[in-house]
């Protein structure tokens, strides 16, 4: 029974042993398993990697290395090694593990405790591990269905180190734990991916949303500077396809990409088609300019999508990286569909508003040259004066010329009266042409004293010829403010002309027309033009300012209308009143120029 | 042709038209007065010789053709010529209408004006004249007395003596003597000149 009992006891000893040694291995397991569990997705590849080393440890092997694949691909590497070795070789290498990657690709467990257990067909494998001085190792594949998800393995330097199934078995219910946590960790990436990109999205459809024509530019700039950075790509551009469908126009984060240089894909583009180059290989024969292009321009994979505005291509996006040749996922694609959608109607936009920026370009030219229609008479006198005083003298001096003893000094006096005669009548036309001019707004610094002066100069002898006088109430120590001169004399000008017709019907009381200048709060101007005409009807008070809405029987119903516009693309303000001794008063503030505020 | 040489008054407001138009008057010899407004020249007192006025249409205050108004208004007879930079058709004809000589478009050139100036002097000489002419006949025809004057109004619509006694309820020696001392105080020589005298001065019967 002793002997029994010993005989037993001896038999249970390995049995024991093992038996214990399962059990602190298997509390090892669950405690790394339970571990991992709460292991946020920063923290991740330090926890897989405290996990390794405790794994390698307790088994008493070398090294130990989880590679997580994305797509087919090794994505990342964890391992863990004795202090003073060199990291577990990637075995998903096909080139040096041929045969043992392709195991693991089939879901197959690999395992020898020697070199010599690996089959002929292993012959590369077997000699990539001599190489790194592997001589027994166990691969076990990660995979929940479809491609494999990464490979955990140990290995040990030393021959003998048997694998038995049920230690394997043990090791894939950790690797369930590390496919887990890299899920997980993928979900949380994804997830905070997505929120950026939503992030992304949005912030550029709100600095696109209010995008003028002039800050379009810049605005695209930025906003392709941010995809750029999002996508962790080298390159980005803008294309703009005109109506007939050529290109026209491009912006571009780091290098241009012309249409021109690309033509397989602009032609493409302008098909409507998803363009997603990888390998400069990839492109087909006809693309032949593409490819140089690529060369010139050391593109690599490239990828463009066309932007559409109601079924119409537009303009395209296009992304390059310079450096490694990455694979373009479909999520990516997803992606750059919205930005599109984004850019697209930032394009859409722009064009609309310079469609309407050329518009009002028009119609105030127009407005001007009507309201110098109605100035013909004052700007007759005006040019007749200097010319009448020119005229005059000189036909003055030519009888004292004529006579026998010529008074020079009186010549002279005359010649010098000419000239100064001769510069205002051309002041009088540089005024006029100023006026005349049609082209951009040019933004000035200005002083809006000298506008009203100038306009009340130019509608002096209008206001003589119509019986009304008007006067200036300048303020003195008005600040600067910014603008276009020209157009901003317009807006005096309209509304001076809106004053002087109130006044056209034959009423009592004096025609008084006051100008007046001075501060709206701290950082406005206000310009107010006073009547003593008969003011303006309650009802339309409310609609003085609209196009087209007048209360004259010759009005257009533009003058007003365009003070509004001029006035607003100015970011100031318009407004009417009666006032409360009879009359109207039209007003418009000014935004205080910067620097004077 | 007059003692008196012709004055040219000038109402501009422009300084500088002002200038020249009298730099250029005088080099033909012209006085030339300058006015910067319409008020301006009507204080100034009425010129007492051959004058003209050269008078601007467009200027702040009473424009040329209500300062035209109001001379009118207020009988004082000008010649006036006008001028404008921008002759409107309905400006012109009421400026011509009231009596101006010409309306001249700046830049006026100096022979238009000094042609203008010429007519309109010499109108002004002619108006003075038979101002002159119209003053002398009211003269005569005040230092008549009541009954002379209604012996005149019928002596110069062809009436007898005999014919005009009868109406007057007086003798027809009484009329005699009454149309020989009209015929002496209006200086006349015949009844012909009698009739005109009476016509220039508006002499006629009143209406029963």
């Amino acid at each position: 029974m002793k002997l029994r009992d010993l005989a037993r006891r001896r038999a249970d000893r390995p049995t024991k042993l093992v038996l214990a040694s399962r059990l602190r291995f298997e509390t090892l397991l669950s405690a790394l398993s339970a571990g991992l569990i709460h292991v946020t997705a920063r923290d991740t590849d330090v926890a897989i990697e405290r996990a390794l080393e405790q794994v390698v440890t307790f088994l008493g092997v070398d090294r130990g290395g989880l590679d997580e694949h994305a797509e087919g691909r090794p994505r990342l590497r964890l391992s863990w090694a004795r202090p003073g070795l060199e990291e577990p070789p990637q075995v998903t290498a096909a080139d040096q593990f041929p045969w043992v990657s392709g195991r693991l690709r089939g879901g197959e467990v690999v395992r020898f405790s020697r070199l010599a257990e690996l089959p002929e067909a292993a012959a590369i494998d077997r000699a990539s591990f001599e190489r790194v001085g592997t001589c027994s190792k166990v691969l076990i594949p990660l995979r929940t269905g479809g491609p494999i998800l990464g490979v955990l393995s140990f290995g040990s330097l030393r021959a003998g180190y048997a694998w038995p199934d049920d230690l394997v078995e043990r090791l894939r219910l950790l690797s369930k734990a590390f496919a887990g946590v890299l899920d997980r960790r993928r979900m949380e990436l994804s997830l905070a991916e997505r929120l950026r990109f939503e992030k992304l999205l949005s912030s550029l459809a709100a600095a696109f949303s209010h995008l003028s024509a002039a800050d379009f530019d810049p605005s695209v700039q930025r906003g392709l500077r941010q995809v750029v950075d999002f996508l962790g790509v080298d390159r980005g551009s803008l294309i703009e396809f005109t109506r007939d469908g050529t290109a026209t126009r491009s912006w571009a984060v780091e290098e241009w990409v012309e249409a021109g240089e690309f033509p397989w894909m602009t032609a493409r583009l302008q098909r409507g088609e998803v363009i997603n180059v990888s390998q400069l290989e990839e492109l087909p024969d006809e693309a032949a300019v593409d490819r140089q292009s690529y060369l010139t321009h050391r593109v690599k994979p490239q990828v463009a999508v066309p932007l559409l505005v109601s079924g119409i291509v537009v303009g395209g996006l296009i992304f390059s990286t310079v450096g490694a040749e990455r694979a373009k996922s479909d999520e990516l694609i997803q992606q750059l569909h919205l930005l599109g959608e984004v850019f697209a109607n930032a394009l859409a936009r722009k064009q609309g508003e310079l469609e309407a920026v050329r518009l009002r370009q028009d119609l105030t030219h127009i407005g001007r040259v009507s309201a110098l229609g109605e100035l013909t008479a004052s700007l007759a006198h005006e040019l007749s004066q200097p010319l009448t005083a020119i005229l005059s003298n000189a036909q003055a001096a030519q009888r004292l010329v004529a006579g026998d003893v010529v008074d020079l000094e009186k010549v002279r006096e005359i010649l010098s009266d000419i000239v100064a005669d001769d510069k205002r009548a051309a002041a009088v036309i540089s005024g006029l042409r100023g006026l005349l001019k049609k082209g951009e707004p040019e933004f000035v610094p200005l002083d809006l004293n000298e506008i009203v002066g100038a306009v009340a100069w130019l509608m002096r002898s209008d206001t003589i010829m119509r019986n009304v006088s008007m006067s200036l109430e300048l303020s003195p120590d008005l600040p600067g403010a910014r603008g276009d001169r020209v157009q901003l004399q317009q807006v005096v000008l309209n509304l001076v002309l809106n004053g002087l017709e109130a006044m056209r019907e034959p009423h009592a009381g004096a025609r008084t027309l006051v100008i007046r200048t001075g501060r709206d709060g701290a950082a406005a101007l206000r310009v107010t033009v006073e009547d003593s005409g008969p003011g303006i009807a309650l009802k339309d008070l409310g609609h003085i300012f609209e196009p087209l809405y007048t209360t004259k029987s010759e009005g257009l119903g533009m003058g007003l209308a365009i003070v509004r516009t001029i006035v607003n693309a100015h970011g100031g303000a318009v407004g009417a009143e009666n006032n409360l001794r009879g009359g109207a008063s039209f007003r418009f503030t000014l935004p205080v120029a910067e620097k004077e505020r | 042709m007059t003692a008196v040489a012709p004055v040219v008054l000038v109402v501009d407001d422009d300084p500088s038209v002002r200038k020249s138009l009298t730099r250029l008057l005088a080099s033909a010899d012209y006085t030339v007065e300058a006015f910067a407004s319409a008020q301006e020249f009507l204080a100034r007192e009425p010129h007492p010789g051959p004058c003209c006025l050269v008078l601007d249409v467009r200027m702040p205050g009473l424009t040329g053709i209500q300062l035209q108004e109001l001379l009118a208004a207020t009988g004082r007879r000008m010649s006036i010529v006008f001028v404008t930079g921008h002759a409107d058709v309905p400006t012109s004809v009421k400026a011509m209408k009231a009596g101006a000589v010409d309306l001249l478009t700046k830049p006026v050139d100096v022979e238009d004006l000094i042609a203008a100036i010429h007519r309109a002097v010499t109108r002004d000489e002619h108006d003075r004249a038979s101002e002159a002419r119209l003053a002398e006949v009211r003269r005569r025809v005040g230092m008549l007395t009541a009954r002379e004057v209604e012996v005149f109004a019928r002596v110069v619509t062809g009436m007898l003596n005999k014919q005009i006694g009868a109406v007057l309820g007086i003798g027809e020696k009484t009329v005699k003597v009454h149309r020989a001392r009209v015929m002496e105080k209006m200086r006349a020589g015949s009844v012909a000149e009698l009739v005109r005298l009476a016509d220039e001065a508006g002499v006629t019967v009143p209406k029963s």
